[in-house]
Protein backbone atom coordinates (compact mmCIF):
# COMPACT_ATOMS: atom_id res chain seq x y z
CA UNK A 1 0.00 0.00 0.00
CA UNK A 2 2.71 2.57 1.26
CA UNK A 3 5.29 1.50 -2.02
CA UNK A 4 2.32 2.35 -4.34
CA UNK A 5 1.33 5.39 -2.86
CA UNK A 6 5.06 6.76 -2.06
CA UNK A 7 6.84 7.41 -5.26
CA UNK A 8 8.53 10.15 -7.00
CA UNK A 9 4.94 11.31 -8.33
CA UNK A 10 3.77 12.14 -5.48
CA UNK A 11 6.97 14.41 -4.52
CA UNK A 12 6.38 16.28 -7.87
CA UNK A 13 2.98 16.40 -6.95
CA UNK A 14 3.87 17.98 -3.30
CA UNK A 15 6.55 20.50 -5.97
CA UNK A 16 3.64 21.91 -7.91
CA UNK A 17 1.70 22.27 -5.39
CA UNK A 18 4.29 24.45 -3.22
CA UNK A 19 4.68 26.06 -6.72
CA UNK A 20 1.36 27.43 -6.49
CA UNK A 21 2.28 29.62 -3.30
CA UNK A 22 4.60 31.69 -5.09
CA UNK A 23 3.88 35.46 -5.70
CA UNK A 24 1.76 35.62 -9.67
CA UNK A 25 3.84 37.74 -11.98
CA UNK A 26 0.37 39.97 -12.43
CA UNK A 27 -3.08 40.25 -11.03
CA UNK A 28 -4.30 38.44 -14.24
CA UNK A 29 -2.51 35.93 -12.90
CA UNK A 30 -3.72 35.17 -9.89
CA UNK A 31 -5.89 32.57 -10.12
CA UNK A 32 -3.98 30.55 -7.60
CA UNK A 33 -6.71 29.36 -5.65
CA UNK A 34 -8.11 27.73 -8.85
CA UNK A 35 -5.00 26.14 -9.50
CA UNK A 36 -5.02 24.85 -6.42
CA UNK A 37 -7.84 23.04 -6.12
CA UNK A 38 -7.12 21.63 -9.68
CA UNK A 39 -4.02 20.41 -8.25
CA UNK A 40 -5.86 18.64 -5.56
CA UNK A 41 -8.24 16.80 -7.72
CA UNK A 42 -5.22 15.50 -9.96
CA UNK A 43 -3.80 14.36 -6.77
CA UNK A 44 -6.83 12.67 -5.87
CA UNK A 45 -7.74 11.10 -9.18
CA UNK A 46 -3.68 9.85 -9.25
CA UNK A 47 -4.11 8.41 -5.88
CA UNK A 48 -7.31 6.61 -6.67
CA UNK A 49 -6.15 5.52 -10.17
CA UNK A 50 -2.85 3.95 -8.72
CA UNK A 51 -5.69 1.70 -5.89
CA UNK A 52 -7.18 -0.09 -8.73
CA UNK A 53 -3.28 -0.89 -10.65
CA UNK A 54 -2.49 -4.46 -9.67
CA UNK A 55 0.69 -4.92 -12.19
CA UNK A 56 3.97 -3.81 -11.14
CA UNK A 57 4.41 -2.52 -14.75
CA UNK A 58 1.06 -0.85 -14.61
CA UNK A 59 2.60 1.21 -11.74
CA UNK A 60 5.74 2.08 -13.08
CA UNK A 61 3.46 3.20 -16.27
CA UNK A 62 1.45 5.32 -14.02
CA UNK A 63 4.68 6.87 -11.84
CA UNK A 64 6.28 7.87 -15.55
CA UNK A 65 2.91 9.44 -16.94
CA UNK A 66 2.09 11.50 -13.63
CA UNK A 67 5.61 11.90 -13.21
CA UNK A 68 5.85 13.96 -16.77
CA UNK A 69 2.74 15.29 -16.59
CA UNK A 70 3.75 17.39 -13.08
CA UNK A 71 7.13 17.89 -14.64
CA UNK A 72 5.38 20.14 -17.55
CA UNK A 73 2.92 21.56 -15.35
CA UNK A 74 5.67 22.73 -12.73
CA UNK A 75 7.69 23.88 -15.56
CA UNK A 76 4.92 26.00 -16.95
CA UNK A 77 3.39 27.70 -14.13
CA UNK A 78 7.06 28.67 -13.18
CA UNK A 79 7.64 30.08 -16.80
CA UNK A 80 4.55 32.28 -16.95
CA UNK A 81 3.13 33.01 -13.84
CA UNK A 82 5.47 32.82 -11.42
CA UNK A 83 8.78 34.13 -13.08
CA UNK A 84 7.41 35.01 -16.01
CA UNK A 85 10.37 34.20 -18.16
CA UNK A 86 7.92 34.14 -21.43
CA UNK A 87 6.13 36.80 -22.96
CA UNK A 88 2.59 37.14 -21.13
CA UNK A 89 0.32 38.13 -23.80
CA UNK A 90 1.29 34.62 -25.78
CA UNK A 91 1.69 32.36 -22.97
CA UNK A 92 -1.03 31.89 -20.52
CA UNK A 93 -0.49 30.64 -17.16
CA UNK A 94 -1.94 27.20 -16.35
CA UNK A 95 -4.35 28.95 -13.97
CA UNK A 96 -5.50 31.05 -16.76
CA UNK A 97 -6.29 28.15 -19.26
CA UNK A 98 -7.57 25.74 -16.62
CA UNK A 99 -10.28 28.48 -16.01
CA UNK A 100 -11.28 29.29 -19.05
CA UNK A 101 -11.71 25.39 -19.36
CA UNK A 102 -14.32 25.72 -16.65
CA UNK A 103 -15.47 28.93 -17.93
CA UNK A 104 -16.08 28.00 -21.27
CA UNK A 105 -17.68 24.39 -21.05
CA UNK A 106 -21.08 24.37 -22.52
CA UNK A 107 -18.94 26.00 -25.60
CA UNK A 108 -16.88 23.56 -25.86
CA UNK A 109 -19.22 20.46 -25.10
CA UNK A 110 -21.26 22.19 -28.22
CA UNK A 111 -17.61 22.57 -30.48
CA UNK A 112 -16.92 18.94 -29.52
CA UNK A 113 -20.37 17.39 -30.35
CA UNK A 114 -20.37 18.88 -33.37
CA UNK A 115 -16.84 17.67 -34.42
CA UNK A 116 -17.51 14.23 -33.20
CA UNK A 117 -20.77 14.39 -35.20
CA UNK A 118 -19.25 14.72 -38.27
CA UNK A 119 -16.62 12.27 -37.58
CA UNK A 120 -19.17 10.01 -36.63
CA UNK A 121 -20.98 9.86 -39.56
CA UNK A 122 -18.28 9.97 -42.20
CA UNK A 123 -16.79 7.31 -40.36
CA UNK A 124 -19.44 4.94 -39.85
CA UNK A 125 -20.67 5.71 -43.53
CA UNK A 126 -16.91 4.63 -44.79
CA UNK A 127 -16.69 1.95 -42.70
CA UNK A 128 -20.28 0.44 -43.62
CA UNK A 129 -20.44 0.82 -47.16
CA UNK A 130 -16.13 -0.39 -47.39
CA UNK A 131 -16.46 -3.41 -45.48
CA UNK A 132 -19.25 -4.97 -47.44
CA UNK A 133 -17.52 -4.27 -50.66
CA UNK A 134 -13.92 -4.53 -49.65
CA UNK A 135 -15.44 -8.41 -48.34
CA UNK A 136 -17.25 -8.80 -52.36
CA UNK A 137 -14.32 -7.73 -54.42
CA UNK A 138 -11.42 -9.67 -51.99
CA UNK A 139 -13.83 -12.67 -53.15
CA UNK A 140 -14.30 -11.86 -56.44
CA UNK A 141 -12.19 -13.45 -58.55
CA UNK A 142 -13.41 -11.23 -62.03
CA UNK A 143 -13.74 -8.25 -60.20
CA UNK A 144 -11.04 -7.88 -57.75
CA UNK A 145 -7.68 -7.47 -59.70
CA UNK A 146 -9.25 -4.47 -61.58
CA UNK A 147 -11.45 -2.77 -58.28
CA UNK A 148 -7.75 -3.44 -56.22
CA UNK A 149 -5.93 -1.30 -59.09
CA UNK A 150 -9.14 1.37 -59.32
CA UNK A 151 -8.72 1.26 -55.36
CA UNK A 152 -5.02 2.29 -55.46
CA UNK A 153 -5.41 5.24 -57.57
CA UNK A 154 -8.38 6.67 -56.18
CA UNK A 155 -7.36 5.83 -52.53
CA UNK A 156 -4.07 7.72 -53.26
CA UNK A 157 -5.65 11.00 -54.15
CA UNK A 158 -5.48 13.01 -50.48
CA UNK A 159 -9.15 13.64 -49.67
CA UNK A 160 -8.67 17.06 -48.70
CA UNK A 161 -8.37 18.25 -52.59
CA UNK A 162 -11.98 17.56 -52.38
CA UNK A 163 -13.01 20.40 -50.27
CA UNK A 164 -13.36 23.23 -52.50
CA UNK A 165 -14.92 21.30 -55.41
CA UNK A 166 -17.02 19.84 -52.39
CA UNK A 167 -18.21 23.59 -51.43
CA UNK A 168 -19.47 23.98 -54.42
CA UNK A 169 -20.67 21.12 -55.00
CA UNK A 170 -22.98 20.20 -52.06
CA UNK A 171 -25.19 22.86 -49.62
CA UNK A 172 -23.17 23.01 -45.78
CA UNK A 173 -20.12 23.10 -45.04
CA UNK A 174 -21.12 19.99 -43.20
CA UNK A 175 -21.88 17.99 -45.33
CA UNK A 176 -18.53 18.87 -47.54
CA UNK A 177 -16.59 17.60 -44.16
CA UNK A 178 -18.79 14.49 -43.42
CA UNK A 179 -17.86 13.73 -47.33
CA UNK A 180 -14.00 14.13 -46.95
CA UNK A 181 -14.13 12.17 -43.82
CA UNK A 182 -16.50 9.44 -45.50
CA UNK A 183 -13.66 9.32 -48.17
CA UNK A 184 -10.84 9.62 -45.90
CA UNK A 185 -12.01 5.86 -44.24
CA UNK A 186 -13.80 4.66 -47.18
CA UNK A 187 -10.79 4.03 -49.49
CA UNK A 188 -7.94 2.59 -46.88
CA UNK A 189 -10.90 0.37 -45.31
CA UNK A 190 -11.87 -0.66 -49.17
CA UNK A 191 -8.01 -1.76 -49.62
CA UNK A 192 -7.82 -2.97 -46.08
CA UNK A 193 -10.38 -5.67 -46.05
CA UNK A 194 -9.77 -6.80 -50.24
CA UNK A 195 -6.06 -7.45 -48.91
CA UNK A 196 -7.10 -8.83 -45.54
CA UNK A 197 -10.00 -11.14 -47.93
CA UNK A 198 -6.62 -12.08 -50.33
CA UNK A 199 -4.21 -13.04 -47.81
CA UNK A 200 -6.91 -15.71 -45.75
CA UNK A 201 -5.62 -18.93 -45.75
CA UNK A 202 -6.28 -21.27 -48.12
CA UNK A 203 -6.84 -24.00 -45.47
CA UNK A 204 -8.76 -22.16 -43.58
CA UNK A 205 -11.42 -21.63 -46.58
CA UNK A 206 -11.45 -25.34 -47.22
CA UNK A 207 -11.58 -26.23 -43.42
CA UNK A 208 -15.05 -23.78 -43.95
CA UNK A 209 -16.26 -26.11 -47.16
CA UNK A 210 -15.81 -29.13 -45.72
CA UNK A 211 -18.53 -28.05 -43.28
CA UNK A 212 -20.40 -27.62 -45.74
CA UNK A 213 -21.15 -23.71 -45.22
CA UNK A 214 -23.67 -21.74 -47.53
CA UNK A 215 -22.78 -18.27 -48.65
CA UNK A 216 -23.83 -16.00 -46.36
CA UNK A 217 -22.34 -17.50 -43.35
CA UNK A 218 -19.25 -18.01 -45.19
CA UNK A 219 -18.78 -14.25 -45.43
CA UNK A 220 -19.96 -13.29 -42.18
CA UNK A 221 -18.43 -16.11 -39.83
CA UNK A 222 -15.58 -17.31 -41.76
CA UNK A 223 -14.57 -14.46 -44.36
CA UNK A 224 -14.95 -11.30 -42.25
CA UNK A 225 -13.27 -12.42 -38.78
CA UNK A 226 -10.37 -13.93 -40.82
CA UNK A 227 -9.53 -10.60 -42.43
CA UNK A 228 -10.86 -8.71 -39.43
CA UNK A 229 -6.93 -7.91 -38.26
CA UNK A 230 -6.95 -6.27 -41.77
CA UNK A 231 -9.33 -4.19 -41.68
CA UNK A 232 -8.69 -2.70 -38.45
CA UNK A 233 -5.49 -1.61 -39.57
CA UNK A 234 -7.52 0.02 -42.54
CA UNK A 235 -9.94 1.39 -39.84
CA UNK A 236 -7.56 3.00 -37.80
CA UNK A 237 -6.01 4.63 -40.72
CA UNK A 238 -9.15 6.07 -41.58
CA UNK A 239 -9.89 7.33 -38.18
CA UNK A 240 -6.32 9.10 -37.82
CA UNK A 241 -6.72 10.70 -41.17
CA UNK A 242 -9.65 11.81 -40.29
CA UNK A 243 -9.03 13.23 -37.24
CA UNK A 244 -6.53 15.57 -39.25
CA UNK A 245 -8.81 16.59 -42.15
CA UNK A 246 -11.25 17.44 -39.81
CA UNK A 247 -9.37 20.16 -37.89
CA UNK A 248 -8.30 21.29 -40.80
CA UNK A 249 -10.99 21.79 -42.69
CA UNK A 250 -13.27 23.11 -39.40
CA UNK A 251 -10.11 25.73 -39.51
CA UNK A 252 -10.50 26.82 -43.13
CA UNK A 253 -14.46 27.56 -43.51
CA UNK A 254 -16.31 26.27 -40.42
CA UNK A 255 -18.64 27.77 -38.21
CA UNK A 256 -18.31 25.04 -35.52
CA UNK A 257 -16.08 22.39 -34.29
CA UNK A 258 -13.05 22.31 -32.36
CA UNK A 259 -10.92 23.55 -34.92
CA UNK A 260 -12.80 26.38 -35.39
CA UNK A 261 -13.05 27.16 -31.57
CA UNK A 262 -8.99 27.11 -31.98
CA UNK A 263 -8.96 29.56 -34.94
CA UNK A 264 -11.63 32.31 -34.24
CA UNK A 265 -9.95 33.02 -30.66
CA UNK A 266 -6.36 33.02 -32.41
CA UNK A 267 -7.49 35.39 -34.92
CA UNK A 268 -8.89 37.44 -31.87
CA UNK A 269 -5.20 36.97 -30.09
CA UNK A 270 -6.98 34.92 -27.32
CA UNK A 271 -4.37 32.76 -26.68
CA UNK A 272 -5.23 31.46 -23.21
CA UNK A 273 -8.49 29.90 -25.44
CA UNK A 274 -6.53 28.57 -28.23
CA UNK A 275 -4.15 26.72 -25.97
CA UNK A 276 -7.28 25.67 -24.31
CA UNK A 277 -8.38 24.19 -27.44
CA UNK A 278 -5.40 22.72 -28.13
CA UNK A 279 -5.43 20.90 -25.04
CA UNK A 280 -8.93 19.96 -25.66
CA UNK A 281 -8.28 18.08 -28.95
CA UNK A 282 -5.66 16.47 -27.86
CA UNK A 283 -7.59 14.84 -25.03
CA UNK A 284 -10.70 14.04 -27.09
CA UNK A 285 -8.89 12.41 -29.65
CA UNK A 286 -6.96 10.71 -26.85
CA UNK A 287 -9.79 9.28 -25.96
CA UNK A 288 -11.27 8.18 -28.95
CA UNK A 289 -8.38 6.27 -30.00
CA UNK A 290 -8.33 4.65 -26.67
CA UNK A 291 -11.44 3.30 -27.60
CA UNK A 292 -11.02 2.31 -30.83
CA UNK A 293 -7.67 0.39 -29.49
CA UNK A 294 -10.05 -1.30 -26.69
CA UNK A 295 -12.67 -2.22 -29.38
CA UNK A 296 -9.97 -3.54 -31.79
CA UNK A 297 -8.55 -5.51 -28.25
CA UNK A 298 -12.34 -6.91 -27.83
CA UNK A 299 -12.59 -8.06 -31.04
CA UNK A 300 -9.40 -9.62 -32.05
CA UNK A 301 -8.84 -11.04 -28.16
CA UNK A 302 -8.60 -14.85 -29.95
CA UNK A 303 -5.33 -13.13 -31.66
CA UNK A 304 -3.96 -13.55 -28.05
CA UNK B 1 -19.32 -56.29 -46.60
CA UNK B 2 -20.77 -53.40 -47.90
CA UNK B 3 -18.51 -50.56 -49.75
CA UNK B 4 -18.94 -47.68 -48.31
CA UNK B 5 -16.25 -45.43 -50.73
CA UNK B 6 -15.16 -46.73 -53.93
CA UNK B 7 -12.70 -44.84 -55.63
CA UNK B 8 -12.21 -46.37 -59.28
CA UNK B 9 -9.10 -45.60 -61.77
CA UNK B 10 -9.09 -41.85 -60.17
CA UNK B 11 -6.73 -39.28 -61.63
CA UNK B 12 -6.24 -35.94 -60.49
CA UNK B 13 -4.17 -33.55 -62.51
CA UNK B 14 -3.48 -30.03 -61.66
CA UNK B 15 -4.04 -27.15 -63.84
CA UNK B 16 -0.80 -25.85 -65.38
CA UNK B 17 0.04 -22.56 -63.17
CA UNK B 18 2.82 -21.12 -65.54
CA UNK B 19 3.94 -24.56 -65.83
CA UNK B 20 3.24 -27.86 -67.21
CA UNK B 21 0.10 -29.79 -65.68
CA UNK B 22 0.96 -32.15 -63.10
CA UNK B 23 -0.48 -35.54 -62.41
CA UNK B 24 -0.86 -36.23 -58.69
CA UNK B 25 -2.43 -38.95 -58.72
CA UNK B 26 -2.81 -41.76 -61.88
CA UNK B 27 -4.97 -44.17 -61.64
CA UNK B 28 -5.90 -45.11 -58.52
CA UNK B 29 -8.55 -47.96 -57.31
CA UNK B 30 -9.22 -48.18 -53.77
CA UNK B 31 -12.37 -49.19 -52.10
CA UNK B 32 -13.31 -48.85 -48.26
CA UNK B 33 -15.61 -50.88 -46.49
CA UNK B 34 -18.58 -49.89 -44.14
CA UNK B 35 -16.94 -49.39 -40.59
CA UNK B 36 -13.78 -49.67 -41.95
CA UNK B 37 -10.40 -48.34 -40.77
CA UNK B 38 -7.88 -47.76 -44.07
CA UNK B 39 -4.47 -45.43 -43.73
CA UNK B 40 -3.25 -43.84 -46.43
CA UNK B 41 0.48 -44.27 -46.31
CA UNK B 42 3.53 -42.78 -48.37
CA UNK B 43 6.28 -40.05 -48.58
CA UNK B 44 5.59 -36.55 -48.85
CA UNK B 45 3.89 -35.02 -52.47
CA UNK B 46 2.82 -38.73 -53.47
CA UNK B 47 -1.17 -37.45 -53.54
CA UNK B 48 -2.29 -38.25 -49.93
CA UNK B 49 -3.85 -35.12 -49.23
CA UNK B 50 -4.88 -34.76 -52.99
CA UNK B 51 -6.68 -38.29 -52.66
CA UNK B 52 -8.46 -36.38 -49.40
CA UNK B 53 -9.46 -33.75 -50.99
CA UNK B 54 -11.52 -35.62 -53.57
CA UNK B 55 -13.35 -38.05 -51.42
CA UNK B 56 -13.98 -34.28 -48.95
CA UNK B 57 -15.55 -32.73 -51.98
CA UNK B 58 -12.65 -29.73 -52.95
CA UNK B 59 -11.62 -31.39 -55.95
CA UNK B 60 -13.21 -32.29 -58.68
CA UNK B 61 -11.48 -36.03 -60.42
CA UNK B 62 -9.63 -35.47 -63.44
CA UNK B 63 -10.35 -38.74 -64.62
CA UNK B 64 -12.08 -41.98 -63.08
CA UNK B 65 -14.69 -41.57 -60.11
CA UNK B 66 -14.96 -41.49 -56.49
CA UNK B 67 -18.42 -43.15 -55.26
CA UNK B 68 -19.71 -42.59 -51.48
CA UNK B 69 -22.93 -45.51 -50.99
CA UNK B 70 -22.64 -45.94 -54.83
CA UNK B 71 -22.92 -41.88 -55.56
CA UNK B 72 -20.46 -39.68 -57.65
CA UNK B 73 -18.85 -37.13 -54.93
CA UNK B 74 -20.31 -34.15 -55.73
CA UNK B 75 -18.98 -31.59 -53.65
CA UNK B 76 -18.49 -30.84 -49.94
CA UNK B 77 -21.32 -32.51 -47.31
CA UNK B 78 -21.38 -32.90 -43.87
CA UNK B 79 -22.09 -36.88 -44.26
CA UNK B 80 -17.96 -36.34 -44.05
CA UNK B 81 -16.39 -35.05 -41.32
CA UNK B 82 -12.66 -33.31 -42.01
CA UNK B 83 -9.68 -33.10 -39.76
CA UNK B 84 -6.63 -31.29 -41.06
CA UNK B 85 -2.97 -31.44 -39.79
CA UNK B 86 -3.64 -27.55 -39.30
CA UNK B 87 -6.24 -24.97 -39.13
CA UNK B 88 -9.07 -27.83 -38.89
CA UNK B 89 -10.71 -25.10 -36.10
CA UNK B 90 -11.37 -21.11 -36.75
CA UNK B 91 -9.20 -19.07 -34.51
CA UNK B 92 -12.39 -16.75 -33.93
CA UNK B 93 -13.97 -18.97 -32.33
CA UNK B 94 -13.78 -20.80 -28.98
CA UNK B 95 -13.26 -24.18 -28.93
CA UNK B 96 -16.61 -24.90 -27.71
CA UNK B 97 -17.71 -22.40 -30.70
CA UNK B 98 -16.00 -24.21 -33.13
CA UNK B 99 -17.67 -27.21 -32.15
CA UNK B 100 -20.96 -26.08 -31.65
CA UNK B 101 -20.47 -24.30 -35.35
CA UNK B 102 -20.13 -28.06 -37.09
CA UNK B 103 -22.78 -29.23 -35.42
CA UNK B 104 -24.98 -25.86 -36.67
CA UNK B 105 -23.92 -26.54 -40.37
CA UNK B 106 -24.66 -30.92 -39.97
CA UNK B 107 -28.07 -29.90 -38.14
CA UNK B 108 -29.56 -27.10 -39.27
CA UNK B 109 -32.40 -27.03 -37.07
CA UNK B 110 -30.69 -28.61 -33.62
CA UNK B 111 -31.44 -25.78 -30.82
CA UNK B 112 -28.94 -23.54 -29.88
CA UNK B 113 -28.75 -24.86 -26.00
CA UNK B 114 -28.59 -28.58 -27.27
CA UNK B 115 -25.58 -27.57 -29.48
CA UNK B 116 -23.85 -26.39 -26.59
CA UNK B 117 -24.36 -29.35 -24.22
CA UNK B 118 -23.06 -31.59 -27.28
CA UNK B 119 -20.42 -29.46 -27.58
CA UNK B 120 -19.43 -29.97 -24.28
CA UNK B 121 -20.21 -33.48 -24.11
CA UNK B 122 -17.40 -34.09 -26.76
CA UNK B 123 -15.04 -31.72 -25.10
CA UNK B 124 -15.58 -34.20 -22.26
CA UNK B 125 -14.92 -36.92 -24.17
CA UNK B 126 -12.11 -35.67 -26.07
CA UNK B 127 -10.64 -34.74 -22.33
CA UNK B 128 -10.96 -31.24 -22.40
CA UNK B 129 -13.94 -30.50 -20.20
CA UNK B 130 -12.33 -27.01 -18.98
CA UNK B 131 -11.11 -25.80 -22.00
CA UNK B 132 -14.65 -25.23 -23.64
CA UNK B 133 -14.04 -21.19 -23.39
CA UNK B 134 -10.50 -21.05 -24.46
CA UNK B 135 -9.34 -19.94 -28.46
CA UNK B 136 -7.46 -22.13 -30.33
CA UNK B 137 -4.50 -19.97 -30.00
CA UNK B 138 -4.61 -20.30 -26.55
CA UNK B 139 -4.23 -23.91 -27.32
CA UNK B 140 -1.40 -26.68 -27.63
CA UNK B 141 -1.34 -28.19 -30.79
CA UNK B 142 -2.35 -31.54 -29.73
CA UNK B 143 -5.54 -29.63 -27.36
CA UNK B 144 -6.11 -28.22 -31.03
CA UNK B 145 -6.61 -31.34 -32.54
CA UNK B 146 -8.60 -32.76 -29.77
CA UNK B 147 -10.89 -30.20 -30.19
CA UNK B 148 -11.37 -31.20 -34.18
CA UNK B 149 -11.27 -34.34 -33.53
CA UNK B 150 -14.18 -33.59 -30.98
CA UNK B 151 -15.95 -31.79 -33.51
CA UNK B 152 -15.93 -34.36 -36.46
CA UNK B 153 -17.11 -37.10 -33.85
CA UNK B 154 -19.94 -34.57 -32.11
CA UNK B 155 -21.26 -33.98 -36.04
CA UNK B 156 -21.78 -37.89 -36.27
CA UNK B 157 -20.73 -38.25 -39.63
CA UNK B 158 -20.39 -41.51 -41.68
CA UNK B 159 -17.47 -41.04 -42.83
CA UNK B 160 -14.12 -39.69 -41.04
CA UNK B 161 -11.31 -38.30 -43.51
CA UNK B 162 -8.24 -37.36 -41.39
CA UNK B 163 -5.45 -36.31 -43.45
CA UNK B 164 -2.44 -36.72 -40.91
CA UNK B 165 -4.15 -35.37 -38.14
CA UNK B 166 -1.12 -36.01 -35.43
CA UNK B 167 1.87 -35.17 -37.75
CA UNK B 168 2.60 -31.74 -36.06
CA UNK B 169 2.41 -33.38 -32.62
CA UNK B 170 5.46 -34.59 -30.57
CA UNK B 171 6.42 -38.33 -30.40
CA UNK B 172 4.48 -38.36 -26.69
CA UNK B 173 1.61 -36.87 -27.18
CA UNK B 174 0.94 -38.51 -30.29
CA UNK B 175 0.56 -41.86 -28.99
CA UNK B 176 -1.70 -40.47 -26.40
CA UNK B 177 -4.09 -39.27 -29.45
CA UNK B 178 -3.60 -42.48 -31.30
CA UNK B 179 -4.90 -44.16 -28.25
CA UNK B 180 -7.99 -41.62 -27.91
CA UNK B 181 -8.91 -41.91 -30.97
CA UNK B 182 -8.73 -45.98 -31.04
CA UNK B 183 -10.94 -45.64 -28.04
CA UNK B 184 -13.47 -43.39 -29.84
CA UNK B 185 -13.63 -45.00 -32.63
CA UNK B 186 -13.83 -48.94 -31.26
CA UNK B 187 -16.28 -48.10 -28.70
CA UNK B 188 -17.99 -45.75 -30.89
CA UNK B 189 -21.75 -46.19 -30.00
CA UNK B 190 -24.51 -47.40 -33.01
CA UNK B 191 -21.36 -48.90 -34.89
CA UNK B 192 -18.01 -47.49 -36.09
CA UNK B 193 -17.23 -44.81 -38.84
CA UNK B 194 -15.74 -45.44 -41.59
CA UNK B 195 -12.01 -43.82 -41.59
CA UNK B 196 -9.50 -42.83 -44.28
CA UNK B 197 -6.36 -41.74 -42.57
CA UNK B 198 -3.63 -40.10 -44.31
CA UNK B 199 0.19 -40.59 -42.42
CA UNK B 200 3.48 -41.00 -43.49
CA UNK B 201 4.12 -43.09 -40.03
CA UNK B 202 3.99 -46.83 -40.65
CA UNK B 203 3.58 -47.52 -36.69
CA UNK B 204 1.03 -45.32 -36.71
CA UNK B 205 -0.50 -47.30 -39.61
CA UNK B 206 -0.24 -50.47 -37.74
CA UNK B 207 -1.47 -49.38 -34.37
CA UNK B 208 -4.73 -48.26 -36.31
CA UNK B 209 -5.88 -49.47 -39.76
CA UNK B 210 -7.67 -52.74 -40.51
CA UNK B 211 -5.94 -52.08 -43.95
CA UNK B 212 -3.28 -50.13 -45.21
CA UNK B 213 -3.24 -48.49 -48.73
CA UNK B 214 0.68 -47.46 -49.74
CA UNK B 215 0.85 -44.93 -52.52
CA UNK B 216 4.45 -44.57 -55.04
CA UNK B 217 5.18 -41.51 -55.85
CA UNK B 218 5.17 -39.22 -59.24
CA UNK B 219 2.61 -39.61 -60.39
CA UNK B 220 1.18 -40.86 -57.21
CA UNK B 221 -0.36 -44.84 -57.58
CA UNK B 222 -1.40 -47.60 -55.62
CA UNK B 223 1.61 -49.62 -54.83
CA UNK B 224 0.47 -52.41 -52.51
CA UNK B 225 -2.48 -52.77 -49.69
CA UNK B 226 -1.56 -54.81 -46.76
CA UNK B 227 -4.43 -56.38 -44.35
CA UNK B 228 -3.88 -55.67 -40.95
CA UNK B 229 -5.24 -58.61 -38.95
CA UNK B 230 -4.13 -57.67 -35.18
CA UNK B 231 -7.26 -58.25 -32.79
CA UNK B 232 -9.12 -55.19 -31.53
CA UNK B 233 -9.44 -53.44 -29.03
CA UNK B 234 -5.80 -52.83 -29.89
CA UNK B 235 -3.44 -51.13 -27.59
CA UNK B 236 0.37 -50.04 -28.49
CA UNK B 237 1.95 -51.88 -25.40
CA UNK B 238 0.39 -55.24 -26.06
CA UNK B 239 0.97 -54.75 -29.70
CA UNK B 240 4.86 -54.21 -29.93
CA UNK B 241 5.49 -57.24 -27.94
CA UNK B 242 4.24 -59.49 -30.28
CA UNK B 243 6.23 -60.87 -33.57
CA UNK B 244 4.00 -60.34 -36.09
CA UNK B 245 3.72 -56.84 -35.59
CA UNK B 246 7.18 -56.57 -36.26
CA UNK B 247 7.39 -58.50 -39.65
CA UNK B 248 4.82 -56.46 -40.90
CA UNK B 249 6.71 -53.14 -40.00
CA UNK B 250 9.56 -54.33 -41.24
CA UNK B 251 8.06 -55.38 -44.67
CA UNK B 252 5.85 -51.88 -44.64
CA UNK B 253 9.91 -50.49 -43.95
CA UNK B 254 11.29 -51.78 -46.59
CA UNK B 255 8.64 -51.40 -49.28
CA UNK B 256 8.54 -47.99 -48.03
CA UNK B 257 12.06 -47.01 -48.11
CA UNK B 258 12.53 -48.76 -50.91
CA UNK B 259 9.98 -46.67 -52.79
CA UNK B 260 11.35 -43.04 -51.57
CA UNK B 261 15.23 -44.57 -52.98
CA UNK B 262 13.67 -45.08 -56.39
CA UNK B 263 11.90 -41.68 -56.23
CA UNK B 264 15.77 -39.94 -55.62
CA UNK B 265 17.99 -41.75 -57.58
CA UNK B 266 18.01 -45.34 -56.84
CA UNK B 267 20.53 -47.77 -55.58
CA UNK B 268 23.34 -44.61 -54.67
CA UNK B 269 20.40 -43.21 -51.78
CA UNK B 270 21.62 -44.40 -48.53
CA UNK B 271 18.75 -44.44 -45.89
N1 LIG C 1 -3.03 -26.88 -56.04
C1 LIG C 1 -1.99 -27.54 -56.58
N2 LIG C 1 -1.50 -27.16 -57.79
C2 LIG C 1 -0.46 -27.81 -58.34
N3 LIG C 1 0.16 -28.85 -57.78
C3 LIG C 1 -0.28 -29.29 -56.59
C4 LIG C 1 -1.37 -28.65 -55.92
N4 LIG C 1 -1.59 -29.28 -54.76
C5 LIG C 1 -0.67 -30.27 -54.68
N5 LIG C 1 0.11 -30.27 -55.79
C6 LIG C 1 1.19 -31.24 -56.08
O1 LIG C 1 0.63 -32.51 -56.11
C7 LIG C 1 1.47 -33.44 -55.48
C8 LIG C 1 0.71 -34.18 -54.42
O2 LIG C 1 0.37 -33.26 -53.38
P1 LIG C 1 -0.33 -33.72 -52.05
O3 LIG C 1 -1.57 -34.45 -52.38
O4 LIG C 1 -0.46 -32.53 -51.19
O5 LIG C 1 0.76 -34.72 -51.45
P2 LIG C 1 0.89 -35.33 -50.00
O6 LIG C 1 -0.30 -34.95 -49.20
O7 LIG C 1 1.00 -36.80 -50.22
O8 LIG C 1 2.16 -34.80 -49.42
C9 LIG C 1 2.66 -32.67 -54.95
O9 LIG C 1 3.75 -32.86 -55.82
C10 LIG C 1 2.21 -31.25 -54.98
O10 LIG C 1 3.28 -30.40 -55.25
MG1 LIG D 1 -0.44 -33.81 -47.43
Amino acid sequence: MKRKLVRFNTLLWVVLLAVQFLPDRTEKDALSPAMVWFVVGAGVFMTLLALRIKTAEGLQLHVDVFCAIFACLIAWTLATAKWNLMRESLFPAPGQVFTQMAEDYSKIFINIGSSLGIIAQGFVLGAVIAIPLGLFFGESARFGKAAGYIAVFLGAIPPVVYIPYGIALLPTFRSVSVFVIFLATFWPTLASTMSGVAHIERRVLDSARVLNVNRPTMLFRIVLPASLPSIFNGLGIGLTISFILLTSAEMIGSKAGMGYYVRYYSDFGDYTRTVVGIIIIGIVITAIMYGFNRLQRRLLRWRG
Amino acid sequence: MRNKIEIKNLSVTYAAKGGQPFTALEDVSVTVADGEFVCVIGSSGCGKSTLLSVLGGLLPATAGSALIDGEPVRGTGTDRGVVFQHYSLFPWMTAKDNIAFGLKQAYRKMPADERARVADEYLEKVGLAGAGEKFPGQLSGGMQQRVAIARALAMDTDILLMDEPFGAIDAKNRTVLQELLLELWEGGAGGRKTIVFVTHDVDEAILLADRIVMLTNSPGRVGRVFDVPFARPRHRAELVRTHEYHALRDELMAIFFHDVGDKIGGAEVVL
